[in-house]
């Protein structure tokens, strides 16, 4: 299974020339097949040549949590992501002044308002050392970090494991990651599982900065090491992360969305990256926003959909690339936590949405990175597909009414066999912040329905007071609809057909349908 | 394309001491309001300055302060020709740390010329009693290890087009000084590694 983690392409391969359809004749099937999509690798959106992500059958292996022994290096010539260097332990800088965090969110934890967030999460080292607290400061929280190890120890002293506290509305979820503890408390109505997750990306946000290595180093070292000296200054990514699975459906679904784009401007910016490449380039990524617009990617290497939303979320969370080229490591943990790649981040222009991220091996690959920038955006205008892309910005979404399904007022499509997932913008009565929070919270009581552990669900139809929800999921896709509260079941599941139709349709414009490697 | 750099600068200190307002001073003129944003690893950004006759491009490598990041700091600060070493006027700490930089660079860069960088002058000027660091003191520190010394603002722009200029300058100086120097070419010896800089050409 850790296997998934790096090479999945080889037997992917397999599968789409052994199980599926060839290649030629896919294409027929995609516009003959009354009701597409039943079949893993026929639904719309899906690619034609190869996914572009860790390729895996259901959510539940995607979302698998196996840590990456170190023998999961990937196989080939060249090894990816360096070893961290020993020096890279600062732990002799003793000498080291108190730091003062310079924290926005100075909360008093002792009152009413701190007690009614609807989520917390809290991280802490095994010694009850705080690291992290989503409200308020970790100073004010020591003792009460000191009783979740305490409750975590007293558990584990009688050999068992605890995973959830539930009481008075709350839920208290707790993930062992040696050498780390999170905890995360809930009033909404996610199950522990899904909890579980978002505690995951949590801790892979962590391990994104300093290496699974480092980490292990670190407190192997030093027990009681207080590791906010080393994640001063990371505190908002955190932050932001949790905010975006509060909000993003990609996070939910383990899927990225992209820039709508004329398939032919889409495979030029590709084309364009691919011939932009270098010795160590791994992955070439280009964000408008939170919305792909292309990524090619070194032959057999494959991203994760979690490495990329830490990517998204690194980028998202800072202006540091705005101004000049940014060059960072980064550990991408899904695909290696033991080392880090380097990244070189920059947006096309000073004002423009579009961000490029350059992933490499080499940390001394900056100049011939920006040089690739540089190869990329020459090709890019002399096609003129760079003003096409522009373009394209201005309308980064589409309105649901497109689809000519009147009680119809937001969906969510995911194609699985590419990873890629698209949904309408957010209309009315979906615009207030609130609003759309508690929209996503019913898509996540409704994905938390159709991947329950125990009794999975192949589809939901659910009548509320504001609206009706309804989620399907197959080999092929997994949608979640949301109907005026007028409509009915009928009338939804005869939606269902004329919306598959339609992004069939659409499809090439909102899927990234044939995915380049170099 | 790329644009060809001169000499490699690199930004050092404590973190949000305020290395990449500096940058942002110089670069683009301007003084950005909000909320603290620190900086991920690195960022780069060339700048070319006139001196005297001839254009110079500094490749200015602003660095994130997090410690996280010191065992990435070799990468930046290897083969610069100048390293602003920053510290907060307000704060005692920033010079401790200013001064941790000062020392890795004269065990690792012998030929990389030092600029003590004191920031938030204006904040000093509007309430004398902020000041921790003593001007004297790092001056005596700045003639000890031969650095320069400069208190900027930012906010206002004091003092930091002077801070850039001078590096421009000493650069363009140092490197004439050694065109004339090595006048003869020497079969016998190696290329000078003091011409190697991490910046290709």
């Amino acid at each position: 299974m850790a296997g998934d983690v790096h090479n999945k392409g080889v037997s992917w391969e397999v599968q789409q020339n052994g199980t599926l359809a060839p290649v030629d004749r896919l294409r027929n099937d995609r516009s003959e097949s009354p009701t597409p999509g039943l079949v893993e690798g026929t639904e719309p959106g899906a690619g034609q040549e190869s996914a572009m992500f860790v390729h895996a059958q259901s959510f539940e292996d995607l979302t698998a949590d196996n840590e990456v022994p170190t023998e999961t290096e990937p196989k080939g010539d060249s090894v990816l992501g360096e070893s961290v260097e020993e020096e890279a332990l600062c732990l002799a800088a003793e000498e080291k002044i108190q730091e003062d965090l310079h924290r926005s969110k100075e909360e008093d934890v002792c009152t009413e308002a701190w007690r009614s967030h609807r989520k917390h999460v809290f991280v802490l080292s095994e010694a009850g050392k705080p690291i992290y607290t989503r409200y308020g400061t970790e100073e004010a929280l020591s003792s009460t970090m000191g009783v979740m190890m305490a409750l975590v120890s007293v558990v584990e002293a009688d050999k068992n494991i605890i995973r959830s506290i539930h009481a008075d509305g709350y839920k208290v979820v707790f993930l062992r990651k040696t050498p780390l503890v999170l905890v995360g408390v809930s009033r909404t109505c996610q199950s522990d599982l899904e909890l579980t997750r978002e505690l995951q990306y949590i801790y892979y946000q962590i391990v994104s900065l300093l290496t699974l290595t480092q980490l292990n180093h670190i407190f192997q070292h030093k027990q009681n090491y207080d590791l906010r000296r080393l994640l001063a200054g990371s505190e908002h990514l955190t932050d932001n992360l949790l905010q975006m699975l509060d909000r993003d459906p990609g996070l939910l679904l383990s899927a990225v969305t992209c820039l709508p784009l004329a398939s032919s401007t889409r495979d030029l910016v590709s084309s364009s990256l691919q011939a932009a490449k270098a010795k160590n380039l791994v992955f070439s990524i280009l964000l408008a926003g939170d919305r792909l617009v292309t990524l090619v990617r070194k032959k057999d290497q494959y991203l994760h959909h979690m490495d990329l939303h830490l990517l998204f979320n690194l980028v998202g969370s800072s202006s540091s690339f705005r101004e000049g080229e940014g060059w960072t490591p980064i550990c991408l943990p899904k695909f290696n936590t033991a080392g880090f790649f380097h990244a070189h981040i920059s947006y096309l222009e000073p004002a423009s949405d579009l961000c490029l991220i350059l992933v490499s091996t080499d940390r001394e690959d900056f100049f011939n990175l920006s040089e690739c920038k540089h190869r990329f955006l020459e090709r890019l205008s002399r096609r003129s597909a760079y003003q096409a892309l522009k373009e394209a910005l201005k309308c980064p979404s589409y309105s649901v009414t497109q689809v000519g399904i009147p009680e119809l007022r937001h969906f969510l499509y995911k194609s699985k066999s590419s990873g890629l997932y698209t949904s309408p913008e957010l209309s009315l009565p979906y615009q207030s912040e609130e609003e759309q929070e508690r929209l996503m919270g019913l898509y996540q009581y409704l994905h938390s329905r159709l991947h329950h552990p125990k009794r999975p669900l192949r589809s939901v139809y659910r009548c509320g007071e504001t609206e009706n929800l309804m989620a399907w999921v197959t080999s092929g896709f997994e949608l979640y609809l949301c109907f005026s509260p007028l409509g009915t079941k009928a009338l939804a599941v005869a939606a269902v057909n004329k919306l598959l139709r339609w992004i069939r349709k659409e499809e090439d414009r909102l899927f990234i349908l044939s995915p380049l490697t170099y | 394309m790329t644009m060809r750099v001169d000499a490699k600068v690199v930004m050092l200190g404590k973190e949000s001491v305020g290395k990449t307002s500096l940058v942002e001073r110089y670069v683009h003129h301007r003084f950005l309001v909000g909320p603290y944003q620190n900086t991920i690893g690195a960022a780069f950004v060339a700048k070319p300055i006139q001196v005297a006759d001839k254009v110079v491009t500094l490749g200015i490598w602003d660095t994130a302060g997090s410690e996280r990041y010191e065992a990435m700091s070799r990468i930046y600060y290897r083969g610069a020709r100048a390293a602003i070493v920053c510290y907060d006027l307000t704060d005692t700490s920033s010079f401790q740390r200013a001064k941790f930089w000062v020392n890795e660079l004269q065990n690792c860069e012998e030929h990389c010329k030092i600029y003590l960088c004191g920031t938030k002058l204006d904040l000093i000027e509007s309430d004398r009693g902020l000041r921790q660091v003593d001007y004297h003191d790092v001056q005596d520190f700045a003639d000890e290890i031969g650095a320069t010394h400069f208190e900027t603002s930012s906010k206002t722009g004091s003092k930091v087009d002077e801070l850039f200029e001078k590096v421009a300058e000493d650069y363009n100086s140092i490197s004439f000084q050694f065109m004339t120097e090595e006048t003869g070419i020497d079969l016998g010896q190696k290329k000078d590694s003091y011409f190697y800089t991490c910046c290709h050409s």
